[in-house]
């Protein structure tokens, strides 16, 4: 078959528009559905890339919404296997006229860059913020998005608690494509001290402890250990996996997954009727030069090889462009500027690769039928058909 | 003669076709006219120089140079819309390949030019029949394409160009697909047509026994129409 | 004018050609009413909530009741303001009320997700138009009863009819079942406010304030005088706002369902643009002829768009059967996602009335014009004799 490879070709390239349109169909929506499927398993492919740093988040065992003791984390701190702990307090306040949120977290200055080791900080922006209660840290994409560099102050305005925080920028963290950057980090006691000021009562809450565990094998001792410790306690408490606990936002999103789902089965359903259809186009026209490869001498077999190779080559063609581009495209582009909290999305390979097989298939099933009948013309009747 | 009396007049006429950057004349500086109620055959060499006369006199192709007036309008005048609605008043065509839609009967086919007239839906009916009938098709009026035979096809293309009572009627190989038997109904219909009712026929062919039909043939040399003599051409052959 | 007879059965004499473009067209259709039924169904669920008069007080920088607390000595002060309306007993139209979380699993899932659970007294319920027990009972007050949504009922554990479910350290038991028309109530639960109050330790204060103004004018009033008042020194926003406010927050799913439409009408443009060429270029004698004949380009131009249209319009139509037959096969096609405004469970239907599938259909029209135009103009634009000559 090689040696007919650039027969295969130029036959694909003989009706220029149509094999164009036809590969510009089949790419689109392979775009799409590549988007749609990273879109989905998006947050569980982040999960997966931290697990090398073996992180446990714990809170309330009624949710998010329960007040985790700040007082917990000493305790977590002294467990055996716990490398490093830190709370994570989300403040949720609004900034400026914003309607749209951001992830504002009260933290421990001193140890929140431990127990996220990947995050790069300059050392002298890290010391200047733990030495200032009313500093904060940035993340590298937020503080483009909304123009913010050192020095800057961020006003806070209280929202789940009564408490405005007026906060400076003492620096920047960066990290790798996989990891958020879009957090504003402050001194949960500067947040804290004002509301046990005013002696209100779910004061002293850390939201949720994010610890390290030192050795990825002592991760589910950690947590059985964990949730023993406090179960009989006012505030008994559950740990996940960071993977789980990305997980369970996902979960909320419910049952939009399944429609897309669906979604993405009625374009690549659809997109097979177009290729099909193409093809048989294609066929239709070329009946005599079938009828006379057959008269030259070749096999049934081989004209119906010949026809699917083709319609693969589109196939493959219009998923180069889809799949790969579409990967290509995210990461040239940054996502978050227009969908704040998303992360940085892009395609992983898998998913592009799995995309381009889907494409390739695609092609196959579509040039069956038409490949089939090709292979079936009759010689006679074939080189009948006159002009 | 007078000029009235001219159907197609050809009038220092240049024509070239453009291959590789070559030019190749078709015609040059040719004139021509063409009498009411003639019936002329023209021969030439294969290709497209043949048909360049026809194309001229339906105003589907300008010349280089010269004009080609027909039925009194000079056709380099009208624009390419007025162009359109010229033709479907006063031309009838037949082609090789007959031409018909696939998709429409013997009597859709043939009502399809009067579609463009200003005729009501029976007036156009009552045409078609008429037409049908002189080329003694109304048993198949409602027959697809695909249900007649290549001669029955060509008739069905002859009453359709006949449709709109046109001035000249240009036919393109009429006979060139056609078997010796239906080769012959459609040139004696084309023959009676110009003898009973007059009507002007410029027909292009290489068939000399198509050609002896006509009044008088015409022989395309070296880029100009020469009257010619059937047999002498015969002969020479 | 080319006779439409013409078009229709040429469309028919391609029969499988023709057939397979309408089925593409009519899936691409079919795709984007889901993902236009998404987006207006999830807007219709927080437009039904909101009454033009009523007004939502909160405490100052919180943007869902969830997060806000009004004590009740400020809630005293809040309702011997002027301009409350009043019921036909002469009744404020004033309701306090308290919101918190639940923590509860969709009914075949293990992890469990924030539903919000309404504390109310009687008055609540005639701020809420169109709500009614549809089963079971209303809930007694001083009980730990609850009553309902349907569509929450149907869709967590625990929330069933005499189910019992778990809020913080408390047990409630479901009572009876409402409906409410649509809207944001219909994702929530309700019980007694008092009894809330004390199952998670909140007595003396509440979520919020809902307060049904005497008339436009008074309602404006009543904000400003929230607002301004330092003893009180609490937001008070129209209902429509907070609920045209956490509609703003969904702009994710927003930007998926327009992504999902927008690529999917670029793809079937190629395919109907596809169709139509392998269309053209098996016609290129006819058209000739037609030209010759003296039909003119206009004419053969719109004679091609039309087939175009029509194929799409057979798609379109195909495609809002289709989604229509997926709604009544289903009963309604009801589903849950998360409220981003309030990060909790927001239940709610797609939607797919007469606005959303002439969304569809004259996106199928777009198709067809844009997919049909180039292939329609090549056909115009080959010379005539050209065309003639072809095979």
């Amino acid at each position: 078959m090689i040696k007919y490879l650039p027969l295969i070709v130029r036959n694909v390239f003989r009706n220029k528009i149509r094999s164009l349109f036809t590969g510009a169909s089949i790419a689109v929506s392979l775009f799409l559905v590549v988007t749609l499927y990273a879109l989905l398993t998006h947050q569980d492919e982040l999960a997966e890339a931290s697990k090398v740093h073996n992180r446990v988040a714990v809170m309330h065992k009624a949710g998010l919404s329960g007040q985790l003791p700040i007082g917990h984390l000493d305790r977590v701190r002294s467990m055996p296997a716990v490398q490093v702990a830190a709370p994570m307090s989300w403040f949720g306040g609004n900034y400026r006229e914003e309607t749209v949120q951001f992830a504002q977290f009260g933290t421990d200055p001193q140890t929140i860059f431990k127990v996220y080791e990947e995050l790069e900080i300059p050392p002298d922006q890290l010391a200047a913020w733990q030495k200032d209660r009313t500093g904060c840290i940035v993340g590298s994409v937020i503080a483009r998005n909304k123009g913010w560099k050192i020095g800057d102050r961020i006003p806070l305005q209280g929202n789940i608690y009564p408490v405005d925080l007026e906060l400076t920028v003492d620096g920047i963290y960066d990290g790798p494509s996989t990891v958020d950057r879009e957090w504003l980090l402050f001194h949960f006691d500067y947040m804290d001290q004002a509301l046990q000021e005013m002696r209100y009562p779910t004061a002293g809450n850390a939201g949720i402890v994010m610890l390290r565990t030192t050795t990825a094998e002592q991760v589910p001792q950690v947590m059985r250990a964990i949730e023993d410790a406090f179960a009989s306690s006012d505030a008994p408490v559950k740990s996940l996996t960071e993977k789980q606990f990305a997980q369970s936002f996902t979960e909320m999103f419910g049952n939009v997954r399944g429609f897309i789902r669906y979604t993405s089965l009625a374009v690549v359903s659809a997109l097979l009727c177009v290729a099909a259809n193409t093809m048989a186009m294609s066929v239709r026209e070329r009946t005599r030069e079938i009828a006379l490869l057959k008269a030259i001498g070749f096999s049934k077999p081989s004209v119906l090889t010949m026809f699917l190779c083709e319609s693969v080559l589109i196939g493959l063609v219009g998923g180069v462009v889809g799949a790969l581009g579409g990967k290509l495209l995210f990461s040239l582009v940054d996502l978050s500027t227009v969908a704040p909290g998303l992360g940085l999305f892009y395609i992983p390979w898998g998913t592009a690769l799995w995309g381009l097989a889907l494409a390739s298939l695609i092609g196959l099933l579509s040039g069956l039928v038409p490949a089939w009948r090709a292979a079936q013309i009759s010689v006679i009747d074939g080189l009948r058909k006159v002009v | 003669m007078p000029q009235d009396d001219v159907v197609v007049e050809l009038a220092s006429v240049s024509k070239g076709f453009w291959r590789d950057k070559v030019e190749i004349p078709v015609l040059t500086d040719t004139t021509l006219h063409i009498p009411r109620g003639d019936f002329v055959a023209i021969m030439g060499p294969s290709g497209s120089g043949k048909s360049t006369l026809l194309n001229l006199c339906a105003g589907l192709d300008r010349p280089t140079t010269g004009r080609v007036i027909v039925n009194g309008q000079d056709l380099g005048e009208l624009s390419e819309a007025r162009l359109a609605k010229w033709r479907s008043e006063n031309l009838g065509f037949i082609f090789q390949m007959y031409n018909l839609m696939p998709v429409l009967t013997a009597q859709e086919n043939v009502e399809l030019p009067l579609l463009l007239t200003p005729l009501s839906r029976a007036e156009r009916r009552r045409q078609a029949e008429t037409s049908l009938r002189i080329v003694g098709l109304s048993d198949r009026a409602d027959h697809y394409p695909r249900q007649l035979s290549g001669g029955q096809e060509q008739r069905v293309a002859i009453a359709r160009a006949l449709a709109n009572d046109p001035v000249l009627l240009l036919a393109d190989e009429p006979t060139g697909n056609l078997d010796a038997a239906s080769a012959q109904e459609v040139l004696d219909l084309l023959d009676g047509l110009n003898q009973q009712f007059g009507v002007t026929i410029i027909m292009v062919t290489h068939d000399p026994k198509a050609a002896r039909r006509a009044k008088r043939l015409l022989h395309l040399e070296k880029g100009t129409f020469v009257q010619a003599d059937i047999e002498a051409l015969e002969a020479a052959r | 004018m080319v006779p439409l007879k013409y078009n229709l059965r040429s469309l028919r004499a391609r029969k499988v050609g023709s057939l397979m473009t309408v089925l593409g067209v009519g899936m691409v259709v079919w795709a984007s009413i889901f993902a236009f039924g998404l987006s207006a169904g999830l807007d219709k669920t927080l437009e039904i909530a909101a009454h033009p008069l009523d007004v939502l007080v909160l405490r100052k920088g919180a943007t869902s009741e969830a997060v806000s607390g009004v004590s009740d000595a400020v809630a005293r002060d809040v309702l011997a303001l002027p301009g409350i309306a009043t019921d036909g007993e002469g009744q404020p139209l004033a309701s306090r009320e308290l919101v918190v979380f639940g923590y509860l699993p969709r009914r075949g899932q293990t992890q469990p997700v924030n539903v919000t659970v309404r504390g109310v007294e009687p008055v609540a319920r005639q701020l809420r138009e169109g709500m009614r027990i549809v089963a079971g009972r209303d809930f007694r007050p001083g009980l730990r009863e609850a009553v309902v949504s349907r569509a929450m009922s149907a869709r967590f554990q625990g929330l069933g009819l005499d189910e019992e479910f778990a809020v913080q350290e408390g047990q409630f038991r479901v009572v009876g079942l409402f409906e409410a028309g649509g809207g944001a109530v219909e994702s929530e639960v309700w019980t007694d406010r008092n009894v809330l109050a004390q199952t998670v330790n909140r007595t003396g204060s509440m979520s919020s304030l809902q307060l049904r103004a005497a008339s436009a004018a008074a309602q404006e009033q009543l904000v400003n005088r929230v607002k301004a008042d330092e003893q009180i020194d609490l937001n008070a926003v129209t209902e429509a706002q907070y609920y045209a406010d956490q509609a703003a927050q969904s702009g994710l799913l927003k930007i998926v369902g327009g992504m999902i439409a927008f690529f999917l009408t670029i793809g079937a443009m190629f395919a109907v643009a596809n169709t139509m060429y392998g269309a053209i270029a098996s016609r290129a004698r006819e058209i000739g002829t037609l030209r010759a004949l003296g039909f003119g380009r206009g004419s053969i131009l719109m004679a091609f768009l039309l087939e175009s249209l029509v194929l799409c319009g057979l798609g379109a139509a195909l495609g809002c059967l289709g989604a229509l037959a997926l709604q009544a096969a289903t009963g309604g096609l009801r589903t849950g996602t998360m409220n981003p405004g309030t990060f909790t469970e927001l239940a709610f239907s797609f939607d797919f009335g007469p606005r959303v599938l002439l969304k569809g259909a004259l996106l199928a029209m777009a198709m067809g014009l844009l997919g049909g135009l180039m292939p329609a103009l090549r056909a115009v634009r080959m010379k005539v004799v050209d065309a003639l000559r072809e095979a």
